[in-house]
């Protein structure tokens, strides 16, 4: 008979707490993300309509809906991503399957990651000089999207490179035997097995360029402009600063509104993260290894 | 496939846009968030008078404003202060000519209980009762028995500190130098601040004469004991006479033609002007409105 004795005990208690902390720790991580989205949905959830997705706001925008700035949120993403995609995907493309391990490559390398961490406002104050000024743009998406493109290539250029790497190096020696070329490699070996990373790569930036306010606060997002954009040269409402001057500037906005224009908001970023998943698992079930 | 769905989503997005009208004029409309509210309901009953006129309309603060006028990013620059010298000459530098329109007046009442018989201030008064290390703290002191307020103590009534009224209000009544003492109620809105005052016997507050409603009181202001006391209203903001009140600026570049001329004669019009009025501000002159 197994007797347990006192070390036994100890340890097992030991077992129990920590476990308890640890679990408790993550309890409370997402603890703060169920909140928000609880009270977000419990004072969002009665202005969502149609309607308030369809109108453009009124009375003062205390009143009607947000379509002028959904359209100008997908204008800016869509524009940034047009930007930011073929660069970030060619110098990932560049630094994992051409670059030599030497002192330029990992000089850029830290670039790179020096880039992802300048704050937002720094990035909004350079678009202004750069795009807004200097290039003469003016405030328009152009100059936003741009702003927002080169904040969020970092995150591009990491994630591709970072999928492209994962892709087994025995896959291309094989390639390389049957005597293709390096470019034939890239295309037909390395990209397909790395496009899954590459699209959650697309998708962070996706949602980080949803949310982002100070970039586009000076180079192209309007307080208000009840007309949807005819072209990239033109200014835009947007929802995150949509968001921020119904809760800070405007005076007598009903309580609910803000909470809905959020609601939105976060909503978005989710059903796009959705999408990502669904179709990154999709992918990875076609991987052969 | 990703690519071309983007393409598409582009072509689309613009293909609807498109069909909006052919002919549309952007006018950019930017600067002082004490107008932003006023220039968005402008901009918004634009839309009725000219359906080819967008107005894009951006906050930021006077300085920001000013400096986009000087840059050449803006049409009109909205600020509630004058452009200094030194930003004039910037701008002429660079080859923009500020004209100034002065689109309405920001006039600033002080409001007590219709039961407080106080009927004039002046603004060393006002400065003891709100400034840093004032003296004033009961109304016994002001000589005035508030019927109702029986701590005999005064409530002052402010606004948070990053409104523009409370810039403002600070630095007509209490000068730059001096601060606010501590301890008032900070309202985050002009209304909320006239509806305390008027449920408040022992209360004394300050915002646009435009939030007055038929239950409280306005005193008149004079600038020193013994000048002449001046009621805030329309006209006596207009003609400078009422000590806390400024005027709020429009700015083009040079004479504006076109569009723009269009959009500032329209805001000088009765239309417009009784816009600015309904938001809590002086109109530029006298108009009546319904």
């Amino acid at each position: 008979m197994f007797e347990a004795t006192e070390i036994n005990m100890r340890h097992r208690r030991t077992e129990v707490l920590f476990r308890l902390l640890f679990g408790m720790m993550t309890i409370l991580l997402i603890l703060p993300v169920a909140l928000i989205l609880g009270i977000l949905i419990y004072k969002g959830a009665p202005v969502l309509s149609l309607d308030f997705l369809l109108s453009e706001p009124t009375n003062g925008m205390t009143a009607g809906g947000i379509f002028p700035a959904l359209v100008g949120t997908i204008w800016l993403v869509a524009v940034a991503l047009i930007a930011s995609l073929p660069v970030g995907v060619a110098a990932a493309l560049y630094l994992s399957e051409y670059a030599p391990n030497n002192w330029l490559t990992r000089a850029i390398n830290l670039a790179i990651i020096n880039l992802a961490g300048v704050p937002s406002i720094v990035h909004a104050l350079f678009g202004v000089g750069a795009f807004v000024l200097f290039f003469k743009f003016g405030t328009s998406i152009l100059a936003a999207s741009l702003t927002l493109a080169i904040m969020t290539l970092p995150v591009v250029i990491v994630s591709t490179r970072e999928a492209m790497q994962a892709v087994p190096q025995a896959f291309r020696e094989a390639c390389w035997n049957m005597g293709a070329t390096r470019w034939q490699t890239i295309r037909r070996v390395v990209l397909p097995n790395s496009i899954s990373g590459i699209l959650t790569g697309v998708i962070l930036e996706v949602s980080r360029t949803v949310g982002e306010t100070a970039p586009i606060m000076f180079t192209g997002a309007a307080f208000f402009l009840p007309f949807l954009p005819q072209s990239v040269f033109d200014q835009t409402m947007a929802m995150s600063l949509h968001l921020f001057v119904i809760s800070t500037q405007v005076p007598n906005v009903p309580e609910g509104l803000p909470y809905g224009v959020a609601l939105v908001l976060i909503a978005m970023v989710l059903s796009m993260n959705a999408i990502s998943i669904a179709f990154r698992m999709y992918l990875r079930n076609k991987k052969k290894w | 496939m990703k690519k071309a769905t983007l393409t598409l989503m582009l072509f689309a997005l613009v293909a609807c846009g498109r069909s909006d009208s052919p002919s549309r004029t952007l006018i950019q409309n930017k600067g002082s968030d004490t107008l932003v509210n006023v220039a968005q309901a402008w901009a918004e009953a634009y839309k009725d008078v000219d359906p080819n006129a967008a107005i894009a309309v951006t906050g930021g603060g006077s300085g920001t404003g000013i400096s986009a006028l000087i840059n050449g990013t803006v049409d009109i620059a909205n600020a509630s202060r004058e452009m200094k010298d030194s930003e004039v000459e910037m701008a002429q530098q660079n080859g923009v000519e500020p004209k100034e329109w002065i689109v309405g007046y920001d006039a600033l009442a002080v409001y007590v209980h219709p039961d407080n018989p106080a009927d004039s201030f002046n603004l060393a008064q006002l400065a003891e009762i709100y400034g840093e290390g004032g003296s004033f703290e009961t109304w016994d002191q002001l000589g005035i028995t508030v019927p109702g307020c029986d701590s005999r103590e005064i409530v002052r009534v402010s606004r948070q500190n990053n409104s523009g009224t409370y810039v403002y209000f600070r630095e007509a009544v209490l000068g730059t130098e001096r601060d606010y003492k501590l301890g008032s109620r900070d309202m985050h809105g002009s209304k909320d601040v006239v509806d305390l005052v008027e449920n408040t016997p022992c209360a004394i507050g300050y915002s646009g004469f435009a939030y007055a409603t038929d239950h409280i009181k306005m005193p008149c202001i004079s600038t020193t004991e013994g000048a002449e006391c001046v009621a805030p209203a329309v006209q006596t903001a207009v003609d400078g006479s009422y000590p806390v009140a400024r005027p709020l600026f429009m700015y083009t570049n040079g004479e504006p033609t076109g569009a723009v001329a269009e959009y500032l004669d329209w805001i000088m019009s009765d239309v417009g002007q009784c816009i600015i009025q309904k938001k809590g501000y002086a109109p530029a002159r006298s108009v009546s409105c319904e």
